[in-house]
């Protein structure tokens, strides 16, 4: 699957490194980095971070 | 502006009681700098600043000294260092992600009928006499009311917690050092409140926000003490009500000041959900946020010193000319206003607050039509967070 955020409606909160901090985190410039592609074991941290963005930017792709 | 010119920053005094963040005083402020100096650090005046400065790593939330600003003391005082808003890093992060799902749109989506049967049940009281004082009658019982729905609560219930919220809410207030021994007693009387609720969800545990901490502490106390479980359902109870009586006080307001728009949100109810955002951007409830400097830097030119309290400023951002074309307009596509906060300590309760907002206005705006206000109404003071004390409207009777 495909984890996907949009950067245009991305804030940076950090609210999904708060949910999903092993998939979602800062690089040292204050920019976002994430896993791209995730396994089934990983889905409900995802769904999770998806979830709980405030600016909704998040979302999984099949 | 140059770092050395902090001194010849404009001068902005937060507090004077008659101050107003929508005073000439701000927007002048504003035109020239974008920030200024008050009685306690610094404000940040306009948009492109506050958004980054709300998330700013080397910047922690600053609400945590208002005890020590106040000279506060007491239980309200104690729970407030203890709680949500004042913990950071690991600690704040393992709360917030064990509130999360009770705060999901998934899961508040599943209340929205029930926001619209109490919207409905409460107007169905006034709509036939054509007035009504709106934040007792309409925006008090509404906002507590919903926190019952999340909560799982006997509706009957709500005066008693509103009246709670409402004491505990002055100690936030200019007068709070003569209403100290009130906000303490209802901080006492909020947590025998819930703690009494506590040992009932042990009993009968269901799926509602109470029941999930009462799940996490039983299952492992590291992860939920006690206490924070305590803390964590007086904050829900506290810190749903006041916040959301108070901004749909303040969207009544707009609404009355622009008729034009109250219509074409009559016509159109799907223009409810931006008509908040739109209310939130222009009268927020929370007019700034406050944030604490870690260590001494410099951003955009402006030296801040470790320790400096920075108030950043969502209604100077929210209406700053060089973002945002001027007028209050529901169905103009605007950007994110900075009304729930942002970064770390972005609301926790933002889609409940929307999606509740949302349906009260829809409702609103189709059975109270043509609102003015009936006397003049009675104002917070314009700044922190503000609203109408009372607001007695007129509108045209349902027949």
């Amino acid at each position: 699957m495909k984890l996907c955020v949009d950067l245009e409606k991305c804030k940076l909160h950090g609210q999904c490194i708060i949910a999903a901090p092993k998939l979602f985190g800062f690089r040292a410039d204050g920019s976002l980095w994430w896993v791209e592609t995730i396994d089934a074991t990983q889905q409900k941290e995802a769904d999770e971070a998806a979830d709980v963005c405030p600016e909704q930017a998040i979302w999984i792709e099949d | 502006m140059l770092a050395n010119d902090v001194k010849d920053a404009p001068y902005i005094n937060l507090d004077d009681p008659a101050f107003s963040i929508r005073s000439q005083v701000v927007r002048d402020a504003r035109a020239n700098s974008f920030y200024a100096r008050t009685p306690y650090g610094l404000a940040i005046l306009r948009y492109n600043e506050v958004g980054e400065l709300l998330r700013h790593p080397l910047l922690r939330q600053g609400s945590y000294k208002w005890p020590a600003h106040n000279r506060a003391a007491g239980l309200f005082a104690e729970w407030w260092v203890r709680m949500l808003l004042s913990r950071i890093g690991e600690d704040h992060a393992r709360l917030r992600r064990l509130a999360n799902p009770a705060f999901s749109p998934k899961l508040i989506a599943t209340l929205q009928p029930q926001f619209v049967a109490i919207a409905n049940e409460l107007i169905d009281a006034f709509g036939k006499k054509g007035r009504c004082e709106f934040m007792s009658e309409f925006s008090e019982p509404y906002a507590t009311r919903v926190i019952c729905a999340l909560l799982n609560l006997p509706h009957e219930r709500w005066r008693e917690l509103a009246t709670l919220a409402a004491d505990m809410g002055l100690a936030l207030g200019v007068t709070y050092k003569a209403d100290e021994p009130v906000v303490n007693k209802a901080t006492q009387s909020m947590f025998e409140f819930s703690r009494a609720l506590i040992e009932e969800r042990k009993r009968n545990t269901g799926g509602d926000f109470i029941s999930l901490l009462v799940q996490a502490n039983s299952t492992d106390k590291d992860a939920l003490s006690d206490q924070e479980m305590d803390d964590m359902v007086v904050l829900a109870v506290f810190g749903g009500i006041d916040t959301t009586r108070n901004q749909i006080g303040l969207a009544m307001g707009q609404f009355i000041d622009h008729p034009d728009q109250w219509t074409l949100l009559s016509e159109n109810p799907d223009l409810a959900r931006g008509a908040v955002e739109e209310v939130m951007r222009t009268r927020p409830t929370t007019t700034w946020v406050t944030r604490e400097a870690l260590e001494d830097f410099t951003y955009n030119g402006l030296e801040i010193k470790k320790g400096t309290t920075i108030h950043l400023f969502a209604e100077s951002a929210g209406t700053d000319p060089a973002v945002f074309k001027p007028g209050f307009d529901i169905s103009e596509p605007r950007k994110q206003h900075f009304g729930f906060g942002g970064g770390t300590h972005h609301c926790l309760g933002h889609f409940i607050a929307r999606g509740d907002m949302t349906e009260a206005l829809k409702l609103l705006a189709r059975r109270v039509r043509n609102p003015r206000y009936d006397g003049d109404p009675v104002w917070l003071p314009d700044s922190g967070n503000t609203g109408p004390v009372k607001m007695n409207i007129a509108f045209d009777p349902e027949v």
